[in-house]
């Protein structure tokens, strides 16, 4: 069971010039492996949002719940992926795997066979000895994706992954990543900037307005995906969907710009 | 010197490495050169500026008799003691102000006033307070060794990105841990670039005290045979000092490059001379 909760969310950035709202009154239940998507214009504070689950950043007010408890930091209950990978630039991509397991206090034995069975999971096999700055972005975000898999959190917070990959790995990485989802059922909560990304992949998609942050839509993904990926994008509903999310994401972005 | 393959042009690259590695060493030929023939040809009086050719001769007199290889010990020990020391004092120190804001707002002032004063000012104050040989030679190295790797150290861990610390945090690091396993080998190269200003320091330092403060080393033998009017000697002692400051550069210099393998800025870095 892990469900998050989130009720009353307000977060603010002070400045100079007074603060600034990033967050304003969001709430959001996402359920036991559940895959839901946050999209909206940049700057909409959907990072902000990944930030404070993931206990790096404190909010101002309202209360978020893991299960009924209360986040207070950090925690190896959620697992996040960095769009910059933020990957340990000084070891090597097995013991990048390896750090999660060895912090939990794993014996060697046991981080080897993990790490060993990761690296065939996400196809490092023969990487295993290099240094991140010898892998290509693909490589990196499938290194720390592996890294976070490892020491087996049960929500997934995902703040843009695939962002700074060319198209044709990104549609890899999200083909491995749904692969990944069907087999584990963690719950997954994706910030994302790509629409066909977050309709591909989500069961709900989440849209919020520009700063500040608030939730503006919700759409239900019910779409037919065992056909695979050219089945599932050509279909007539994904594309009805792709398109209502997309004018509602647009409308967001135009009322910025007004 | 630009990394390999920067700024060299084509046909330089071709050129087998014995015959580039000899090319670093043609400036230094040619400035030794130059020095021998002004003395030989009398353009300079011999007896204020020795040749090289003498000052070779007496750095032999004394490598046979044993004065340098004594001399030469006191003195590394003192340069390299001090500067392992001021190192670890000031990774433990820049560590800390770029941490904790009550650190940074005690020591920073420090810093920034210390930072200018020529270290060596202060060796009459510490004969004062202990007496001339190691402690006040040491001390003086150390002060000298600890204020870059203080800056280096500070500014190196401040530039890590959140997402470093957040990603370890997130994998279960406690806080204590974080300084340990993420802040310092992510802010290694800097503070390595810290220690290898320090070395620059910490034989200059390490000469100037002995020469004030000190019964042995090679400082106080450069300072007795420039008393005594024995220049070839006095520079005997001082060409056995850049001999060994060389060699700990190009040592240190190696040393990173095999730390810091995994960094992509040291390819560029570590090819400069």
């Amino acid at each position: 069971m892990s469900r998050i909760c989130i009720e009353h969310l307000d977060k603010r950035y002070r400045s100079r010039t007074g603060d600034v709202p990033a967050l304003l009154d969001i709430n959001l239940d996402i359920g036991d492996g559940e895959f839901v998507s946050v999209i909206g214009p940049s700057g909409c504070g959907k990072s902000t949002l990944l930030y404070v689950l993931g206990g790096f950043i404190a909010a101002d007010g309202g209360t978020m719940r893991i299960d009924g408890k209360p986040i207070t930091g950090p925690g190896v209950d959620r697992g996040i992926v960095f769009q910059e990978y933020a990957l340990f630039p000084w070891l090597t991509v097995e013991k990048n795997i390896q750090y999660g397991l060895e912090m939990v206090g794993l014996g060697r034995r046991e981080r080897d066979a993990i790490a060993r069975k990761l690296i065939r999971t996400v196809n490092l096999e023969g990487f295993e000895h290099r240094f991140p700055r010898e892998l290509s972005g693909g490589m990196k975000q499938r290194v720390a994706i592996a890294r976070t898999l490892a020491y087996d959190p049960k929500i997934l917070l995902l703040d843009e992954p695939f962002g700074a990959l060319d198209s044709q790995t990104r549609e890899t990485m999200q083909d491995e990543l749904r692969r990944l989802w069907l087999a584990q059922r963690k719950t997954v909560l994706l910030v994302t900037h790509d629409v066909d990304e977050a309709v591909y992949l989500s069961e709900r998609v989440i849209v919020m307005s520009s700063r500040p942050g608030r939730i503006v839509e919700e759409f239900k993904i019910a779409v037919d995906r065992s056909g695979g990926r050219e089945a599932t994008v050509l279909s007539e509903e994904f594309m009805r969907l792709r398109n209502a999310v997309w004018l509602c994401v647009r409308r967001q972005v135009s009322a910025a710009a007004h | 010197m630009a990394g390999p393959g920067a700024t060299a042009s084509a046909p330089e690259r071709q050129l087998p490495r014995l015959m580039r590695a000899s090319f670093r060493f043609l400036p230094v030929a040619i400035f030794l050169l130059i020095w021998e023939a002004i003395v030989d040809l009398g353009l300079v009086d011999r007896s204020f500026l020795p040749s090289f050719g003498d000052t070779m001769a007496a750095l032999w007199t004394m490598a046979r008799d044993g004065e340098i290889a004594f001399n030469l010990w006191v003195s590394i020990y003192r340069s390299i003691g001090g500067l392992a020391i001021g190192s670890i004092l000031g990774v433990a120190v820049g560590l800390m102000m770029a941490t904790s804001r009550r650190a940074e707002e005690f020591f920073g002032p420090l810093v920034a006033t210390t930072y200018s004063l020529p270290k060596a000012s202060l060796v009459p104050l510490f004969i004062l307070w202990f007496g001339i040989g190691d402690v006040t030679d040491m001390l003086t190295v150390v002060l000298a060794c600890l204020l870059p790797v203080v800056v280096s150290t500070y500014h190196g861990v401040k530039a890590v990105p959140p997402v470093i610390v957040w990603s370890a945090r997130a994998m279960g690091t406690p806080r204590w841990k974080i300084l340990w396993r993420v802040l310092l080998p992510a802010s290694l190269h800097p503070i390595l670039i810290g220690v290898r200003i320090a070395l620059g320091f910490c034989f200059v330092l390490t000469i100037s005290a002995e020469m004030i403060a000190a019964k042995s080393g090679i400082g106080k033998l450069i300072f007795f045979y420039g008393e005594s009017g024995a220049y070839a000697y006095m520079f005997g002692g001082l060409a056995a000092v850049v001999v060994v400051a060389y060699a700990a550069d190009r040592a240190l210099l190696a040393a990173m490059h095999h730390l810091l393998r995994w960094d992509d800025s040291i390819h560029a870095a570590a090819a400069d001379g």
